[in-house]
């Protein structure tokens, strides 16, 4: 049977690997190696070692400004976007009329796309700003809280779907036992609950942590990293680096591979810890 | 409900079958012309002259225009494409700089023999790379109906008694403060329109007003006789003017429609917008300005009311200063296409600058004033600000000031710049740190 | 516990009713703003249009006009679909050949697969972009095929796990009756696949239909998809007009919002299931 699937390879895995090899694989290589040289167009790449890193950290703030901007942004939307969508999740769990309307309306933002997620919060909070003289472009953090308005609004229904299908298989039996055992509601959900529907917290940590650091879409519409460069998030400003000016390519290039081992460091650290949890039960 | 998803289903097919046979033969400008425009206030009229060329010489002209303030990135990306633009633009000496290795030698063509003074041409040795197409100017756009019905006022504190008499910061000042103090009773919201300071709308006053001190500091060099040449080869600025520069800058944010703190979020089209509207009396922009206080809608200024007058700053000998008027828009074409489309893009350029038909595009829809001894006297544009530029160019006496911030050091430097502006009109930074930025700025970026 | 319920699902009612109203507040008041005149958004979005603002379809016409919104659509519509028809044919293949075939190097490449879900964009949005463009992929048919690489990574892995759970047995009573394997895939395992299968598709969709950097950077010039459309509203012609920005934002909501009242079961049990599989 095996060879049998292996004469059809042409057909079976060949587009996929082969679409796979062109947009991702030599692309990837050649970034990593495109990181160490000084280069306009691929062809007159020349190389320079590790200049380009040094640049990153070296020439301006301006990365490690992006930096801290995201990891804090990351941080306090994966915070607050979880805690909701698992509160909503509770709720919705439990038996009231017309949960499937209410499950309807808040996964609806999710399906909307980033740009134009931004210009819709970008009219509102500037709306309301408006109003006490200043817009969201006046400081830097009304574009923060903009961005984690803006992230939680189209995160939570989507990750409360997720926490549903996970708390539909917590075991109800266990529950009941515990209850008969005088235990309080906290004491249940901390000790039976939570630790039931573990995988589902692990997958949307990691959904809302690897959005949170990649958002781009929203961030180019709502604030386009202004003012001052002060909201620019780190994918953000990889771009601008890349096609802002002539002649920082190699240094946006050497960003997007810190950037790429930072976002893969933390999403395997993030899910070994919680997956070393669910193991834990 | 199988029929109508049967039906949604078919449309679906019909259309993906529609765009498939588009997406199969909409490839085919191999050699033809591609344009890749600066200008976004003029990039319905290039369409339309591209079809028209279309249709009179059947050779296609693919007009991109970049979004505001995202050339730079455009070009980039798109000239280390297969189908690279084929005529781009470029800013002056810095941008030639930048994408020296893509231009070709335009000495021998006829576009060059067109332009009336050779000298403001880019050249480097005997080659010629960049051919000016526009001559701009700007300065501080007023509405004299606002002034007048000021100067009618009973209870004016000020001694001035006409625009006339205004030729120095000083005087300008009191007129404008007085104003500020009677706008209700001229029914404005402010007398300047909105400096705005939005990311990518900033360049009023981080390149056309930063023109003006670093335009007096450079003609003090005495070591070169042209101010651009002299910019161009300072490492480091002192600045001197930045007082100056921030007198009118102060006047302007002071006595503006808009709250400091909202200038952030106004964009160059809320200013004119407002001006259009009769909201503000005065706006600083320029020649190009018109067709976006003609084009709103509810325009209630009349176009025999739109003045220039110049930019003072408070700098001796300002009396005799005139507009600022110069280019910044350089055609170049591409050494690197092919030899049929470099001569396609020159033809096309040539038949824009050098046939009636083109010609009259150029001077009646995009309203360009241009350096090419192929328009005639009546072939200028008639909209009231260009007549103004002749006015304020042939009074006596009057010296018009260059456009010296094409040797401005970089983009990144006008960027930073607007920055620290906004900052410092939002309160979060001081005027000292705009100064000192400026100066490390140019450093850094020359 | 049981006495309480009532009393605590009013109250939890009320919350959940003053929360959908915050989640669809946003749509309804750019709804709300596009028919006002372009000059009565930004300061006062929050006010109803009366006699002097209400435009009525105004910006609709300039906005259809200024973004070349239909020929926008169309594009968006094309590439999603080939791309998701492709993405679902492609990826079910490969993950059962990867599953079945027992090779190593279709291990690896399974490895390969699960770390391009993590890379960003931005690690290859340049390179690809330039290896795009000069292997003659800045079509919308080349799109496909970009969209068929990037897309493989989450598809090949939900597919893998599905395919996991299959028992061989099946498969091996197909042998015997004598199908070869794209027999076998198609009558057999491709049905057994169809959750997953819908699970995939909208995942995909939901991401290719809105993505913004990647169309722009490959075919942006030549052909704009909706979010470039949109984008390009902001300073594609000098300025921002407020009031076809508002009209383009309802237009783009208004397909998508339409397309999930009709699909919303699928989609949302979609959802869940790719989650669980995760």
């Amino acid at each position: 049977m095996n060879k049998q699937i292996r004469k059809y390879s042409p057909i079976l895995f060949l587009p996929v690997f082969l679409a796979f090899l062109i947009v991702f694989l030599i692309p990837f290589f050649l970034g990593i190696y495109l990181s160490f040289t000084e280069f306009t167009t691929v062809s007159d790449a020349v190389f320079v070692g590790f200049k380009n890193y040094l640049s990153v950290f070296t020439n301006s703030g301006d990365f490690l400004n992006s930096l801290w901007f995201t990891v804090r942004f990351a941080v306090i939307s994966v915070l607050s976007i979880n805690i909701f969508a698992f509160a909503l999740a509770l709720i919705l769990t439990r038996n009231i009329r017309g949960r499937n309307i209410y499950r309807t309306v808040f996964f609806m933002p999710n399906l909307i796309g980033g740009i134009v997620l931004g210009y819709i919060w970008q009219l509102i909070i500037n709306g309301v700003l408006y109003n006490y003289g200043y817009s969201i472009l006046s400081n830097p953090d009304f574009g923060f809280l903009g961005l984690v308005i803006l992230m939680n609004w189209q995160m939570i229904g989507y990750m409360m779907i997720i926490y549903i299908a996970g708390l539909q298989n917590v075991p109800h039996e266990q529950i009941e036992a515990a209850k008969v055992d005088g235990a309080s509601n906290t004491r249940i959900l901390f000790k039976i609950t939570i630790p039931a529907v573990m995988p589902s917290i692990t997958i949307c940590l990691f959904l809302t942590l690897t959005n949170a650091f990649k958002l781009f879409d929203q961030n180019l519409a709502l604030t386009a990293g202004a003012p001052a460069r002060q909201t620019e998030m780190l994918a953000l400003n990889i771009y601008n680096t890349f096609y802002g000016r002539v002649g920082a390519e190699g240094i946006g290039q050497a960003k997007a591979v810190i950037f790429s081992l930072l976002v893969a460091v933390i999403a395997l650290l993030q899910l070994y810890l919680t997956r070393r949890k669910e193991y834990e039960n | 409900m199988k029929k109508t998803l049967s039906c949604i289903l078919a449309c679906l097919l019909m259309t993906l079958s529609a765009f498939s046979l588009a997406a199969c033969t909409q490839k085919d400008d191999a050699a033809g012309v591609y344009f890749l425009n600066f200008k976004p206030e003029s990039a319905k009229t290039y369409e339309k002259i591209a079809d028209d060329y279309y249709k009179e010489k059947g050779v296609k002209v693919k007009v991109v225009t970049a979004a505001a303030n995202t050339y730079e990135q455009t070009l980039k990306s798109e000239i280390a494409k297969k189908n690279a633009p084929t005529i781009f633009q470029i800013n002056g000496p810095i941008g030639y700089n930048n994408w020296k290795n893509y231009c070709a030698d335009l000495k021998d063509t006829k576009l060059y023999s067109y332009l009336s003074d050779k000298n403001l041409a880019i050249r480097e040795g005997d080659g010629v790379y960049g051919i000016p197409y526009v001559v701009e100017a700007y300065g501080i756009i007023y509405n004299k109906e606002i002034t007048d019905r000021y100067f009618a006022l009973k209870n004016r504190q000020t001694q001035v008694n006409s625009m006339d008499e205004v030729n120095k910061y000083n005087k300008l000042r009191i007129l404008v403060e007085d104003m500020t103090k009677h706008k209700k009773d001229l029914g404005i919201d402010g007398v300047f329109a909105s400096t705005s300071m939005l990311s990518g709308e900033d360049w009023r006053w981080q390149t056309h007003l930063m023109n003006i001190p670093l335009y007096y500091e450079f003609a003090e060099n005495e070591q070169y006789d042209d101010p651009t040449v002299a910019g161009l080869n300072t490492t480091d600025i002192t600045f001197k003017y930045a007082d100056k520069f921030k007198n009118i800058f102060d006047l302007y944010i002071n006595n503006s429609t808009t709250q400091k703190t909202l200038l952030g979020s106004k964009s160059v089209a809320d200013s004119m917008a407002e001006f259009a509207l009769g909201k503000a009396a005065m706006v600083q922009n320029g020649t190009w300005g018109y067709s976006q206080i003609a084009d709103v809608k509810g325009n209630k200024v009349k176009a025999e009311n739109v003045k220039f007058l110049p930019i003072y700053l408070g700098i001796d000998g300002e009396e005799n200063q005139g507009l600022c008027v110069g280019t910044e828009n350089y055609f170049a074409i591409n050494k690197k296409a092919s030899a049929e489309q470099q001569k396609a893009s020159l033809d096309f350029l040539e038949w824009l600058y050098g046939s009636e038909k083109g010609k009259k595009y150029v001077s009646e829809e995009l309203g360009f004033t241009t350096p090419f001894n192929t328009f005639t006297e009546k072939e200028t544009p008639n909209d009231p600000l260009a007549k103004e530029t002749v006015r304020w160019m042939n009074k006596e006496k009057i010296n018009t000031i260059p456009w010296i911030f094409t040797a401005f050091p970089s983009e990144n430097f006008k960027t930073e710049l607007g920055s620290l502006l906004l900052g410092y009109a939002q309160g979060s930074n001081t005027w000292d740190e705009v100064k000192a930025g400026a100066i490390k700025f140019w450093k850094s970026e020359r | 516990m049981e006495k309480r319920r009532p009393f605590i699902n009013i109250i939890l009612t009320v919350i959940l009713i003053a929360l959908s109203a915050v989640f669809i507040a946003p749509v309804f008041i750019v709804l709300l703003n596009s028919f006002k005149s372009k000059f009565s958004i930004s300061q006062t979005p929050f006010v109803l249009p009366n006699n002097d603002t209400f435009v009525a379809f105004q910006n609709y016409i300039t906005g259809i006009n200024d973004t070349g919104f239909l020929s926008a659509f169309g594009w968006s519509l094309f590439v999603t679909v080939l791309s998701v028809a492709v993405i679902v044919i492609f990826t079910s293949m490969a993950a059962w050949y990867i599953v079945r075939s027992g090779g190593r190097f279709a291990k690896l490449t399974y490895y390969l697969f699960v770390f391009s879900m993590i890379v960003p964009f931005q690690m290859v949005m340049f390179t690809m972009s330039k290896l795009a463009n000069s292997l003659g992929l800045d079509t919308p048919l080349g799109l496909v095929f970009i969209y068929l690489g990037f897309g493989a990574g989450l598809s090949v892995f939900m597919f893998v796990g599905f395919v996991k759970s299959i028992p061989l047995s099946i498969e091996e009573a197909a042998t015997i009756d004598g199908c070869n394997p794209m027999q076998i895939f198609y009558h057999v395992v491709f049905p057994i696949l169809k959750p997953t299968t819908v699970t995939v598709a909208i995942l995909n969709t939901m991401w290719i239909w809105n993505d913004y950097l990647l169309p722009y950077l490959v075919i942006g010039t030549d052909y704009k998809t909706l979010p470039i459309a949109v984008q390009y509203l902001k300073g594609g012609y000098g300025s921002v007009d407020m009031g076809a920005m508002m009209a383009v934002l309802v237009l783009s909501i208004l397909p998508v919002v339409v397309f999930y009242l009709f699909a919303q079961k699928y989609i949302i049990s979609g959802v869940a299931a790719g989650a669980v599989k995760g």
